[in-house]
């Protein structure tokens, strides 16, 4: 098991129905959709009812970058810095140590006996080479000197949070590697910076590889522990190459993560339903694409198998009703969870990027399939991002040497 | 720069206490004898500060043999670990000899011999020296690293395997470079052949030089002792221009075929100390010997 809630906005019983359910291992709290009260209460309440369940607290310091910021309730905790837009001049050594003393003692304060992981302070680097990238490795820095000077500590994750294009560059990525290897810590909290206008599941084949590459140095080479949040149906790639946890949420922007969740919001429409398909790695909308495979008769291949598929066997559209968000992200953990342990039944990497290869080539043939029986895909659902997963996998074998 | 020209007797005269001084060493920068004081054998090395830079000896400003001969003093000082060369009871001092300034101290004195001599009487090391030296060697490099300092020169000349106990000891503290001191130099100093390739990047940021640097040099020692061979220069074949790309490129030819009795796990270990960037090579000794443990 290795699928954590990535939360955010919209919780209401998910995470105690995933966790009875067995679909979750845990969860990454999200202090800018939980009043503080609300979310220090939960995770005590947590503590005591579910004592083998992983809880993590991303302190979304990243967001003090922005002025500004559309920012929830994070205003409420006291290390986070409030509207300030913090710039350059603000991350001088002695305001370094403040901020990570505060963050983590805070940490320490509400997470209860023996938490399982603190997670360091952060702030998003665009360039492997820029001066926030200098200044989010003074963050991991501090936050790992303090951390050794405490008594007795949880284990420290430090946080990362690198955009995609990042990783355009073997070279700076590597030089990033030797840097960060010089840690002494526990792990890290990565989180993949994406552009909000990509298309959700696709990645640039090289940025991809490099991103792979990174995750194995640090997790397999160096033996640090890995935990990718806002990740989605590539979470089992991200496995196949050490990561230990991946976190998923039930909304769109809870499952890629984007700095546009903390800018003012330019409006939007209610997501259209869909159906969370292993065989498909992707999530075909409910109507008109999952109905239309359930018309042309290849429902069975699509099924990921989960107890909530009885809902639309009599037809996508008109179980549609009761394919409740809930529903479909706890259909959403299953697929993610399932694909995640066969990768897992593998205890080697190249082991496991001969099956990740199986999965994928199968997803392609279903996808072929069902384009010759006439089945049109959306763009956000069709199978575009199998050819980019399978180019970057092959990229990062050879540069792993695998 | 000179080495000094002593002899024994001139030796006797600096130190009255030392008693059966012989020849031991002549080097590029200092000149070695052995001699007994208190009933112990020590080292005994002679250095010439550099008569250029000399006259700048002023507001903590040293001529290069002067600091190297300071750190080299430090370091035995601050390190106490069985694998690393231990100070004698002489400190860093100075005299004059025919009008010439003389630096000089003393350190243990390793009954044995150095791997290059070792290799060329003994042979290819067997599989336990080979762990031994491993782990004899990483600790050192530890024990160094404690104090945020590398030792940039470890090589075959370099480390001695004492007769008493077989046990691998590294000498010469005196390119140790420390992270924490900006006065010491931080371009390419150390043995060519035994650069890592971060060493040998002249634009080299301070950040990137760290003890996985001496890490690659043990991994090129190892391979050397393991199979006769250098990973990256044929003495034969290759050029000067052609083992600095080798270095900073090449992959070296597994160990194990040149050695087909070589564990498969020690044979990854050595591929792993010769890997092309820090974080791809071991980030703590302990992860090392832990892969040491497992063979």
């Amino acid at each position: 098991m290795s699928i954590l809630a990535q939360c955010g906005y919209g919780r209401g019983q998910k995470i105690e129905k995933g966790i009875d359910a067995g679909l979750i291992d845990g969860v990454i709290m999200s202090p800018r959709d939980e009043r503080r009260q609300r979310l220090e209460s939960d995770i005590q309440t947590w503590r005591e009812a579910y004592p083998d369940a992983m809880i993590l607290f991303d302190p979304q310091f990243y967001a003090s970058k922005f002025t500004n910021p559309r920012d929830g309730h994070l205003s409420e905790y006291e290390y986070y810095k409030n509207n300030s837009g913090l710039k350059r001049t603000h991350f001088s050594p002695s305001l370094i140590q403040k901020y990570v003393k505060e963050c983590l003692d805070y940490q320490i304060n509400i997470l209860g006996e023996n938490p399982e992981y603190l997670i360091s302070p952060s702030i998003s680097i665009d360039d492997f080479y820029d001066h926030w990238s200098q200044i989010a490795i003074n963050l991991a820095i501090e936050s790992a000197d303090y951390h050794s000077s405490l008594n007795n500590p949880p284990p420290l994750l430090i946080s990362i949070v690198v955009s995609e294009t990042a990783f355009r560059s073997l070279p700076s990525v590597e030089e990033f590697l030797d840097i960060l290897t010089e840690l002494e810590v526990e792990g890290f909290y990565l989180l993949i910076k994406r552009d909000a206008n990509y298309l959700v599941h696709a990645y640039e084949p090289t940025a991809y590889s490099n991103i792979l590459y990174f995750c194995y140095i640090l997790s397999v080479i160096n033996g640090y522990k890995i935990i990718s949040g806002y990740s989605d149906w590539h979470s089992f790639l991200l496995h196949t190459v050490g990561v230990n946890y991946t976190a998923c949420g039930w909304y769109q922007n809870l499952r890629y993560f984007s700095l546009a969740r903390f800018q003012p919001s330019t409006g939007g429409t209610r997501p259209r339903k869909r159906y969370s398909s292993i065989p498909l790695l992707s999530n075909p909308l409910i109507n008109p694409e999952f109905n239309s495979i359930f018309i042309s008769g290849y429902i069975q291949n699509a099924l990921s198998e989960s107890n909530y598929d009885y809902i639309l066997l009599n037809g996508p559209i008109s179980g549609e009703g009761n394919w409740s968000d809930e529903i479909s992200c706890f259909a959403h953990w299953y697929s993610l969870k399932t694909i995640v342990e066969r990768i897992e039944s593998h205890a080697l990497v190249a082991d496991r990027i001969i099956e990740a290869n199986l999965i994928i080539q199968s997803a392609q043939q279903l996808y072929l399939q069902l384009e010759n029986a006439g089945i049109n895909f959306d763009p956000s659902t069709g199978p575009n991002h199998l050819d980019e997963w399978l180019s970057g996998l092959n990229e990062f074998r050879g540069i792993a040497h695998l | 720069m000179a080495v000094p020209d002593l002899t024994p007797e001139q030796v006797q005269s600096i130190i009255p206490a030392a008693s059966s001084i012989e020849l031991l060493d002549r080097g590029g920068q200092k000149i070695v004898f052995t001699g007994i004081i208190n009933n112990q054998k020590y080292a005994l090395k002679f250095m010439s500060p550099n008569p250029l830079q000399i006259n700048a000896s002023v507001a903590g400003f040293f001529d290069d043999v002067t600091a190297r001969a300071q750190r080299e003093v430090e370091t035995m000082r601050q390190c106490d670990c069985p694998n690393l060369v231990k100070m004698g009871p002489i400190g860093l001092t100075t005299a004059k000899i025919s009008g010439n300034d003389i630096l000089y101290f003393s350190e243990e004195f390793i009954d044995g011999e150095n791997l290059k001599e070792y290799h060329k009487l003994h042979g290819n090391f067997s599989i336990p020296d080979l762990i031994k030296l491993a782990q004899n060697i990483s600790n050192a490099i530890n024990e160094i690293w404690q104090f945020a300092k590398i030792h940039r020169d470890i090589k075959p000349g370099n480390i001695m395997s004492r007769s008493s106990n077989g046990d691998f000891i590294l000498l010469d503290m005196g390119l140790v470079f420390d992270l924490q001191d900006s006065s010491l130099s931080i371009g390419p100093v150390g043995t060519l052949l035994y650069f890592s390739p971060e060493q040998l990047d002249f634009t080299n940021r301070r950040s990137s030089l760290n003890f996985r640097s001496d890490l690659f040099s043990l991994g090129i020692v190892l391979y050397e002792m393991a199979t006769g061979r250098h990973p990256f220069f044929d003495p034969n074949t290759t050029s000067l221009f052609a083992f600095g790309w080798n270095i900073a490129n090449m992959r070296p030819v597994p160990p194990k075929d040149y050695r087909t009795d070589l564990p498969q796990s020690l044979n990854d270990i050595i591929l792993r100390l010769l890997a092309k960037r820090p974080a791809l090579r071991y980030r703590s000794i302990k992860l090392l010997n832990v892969a040491l443990d497992q063979i």
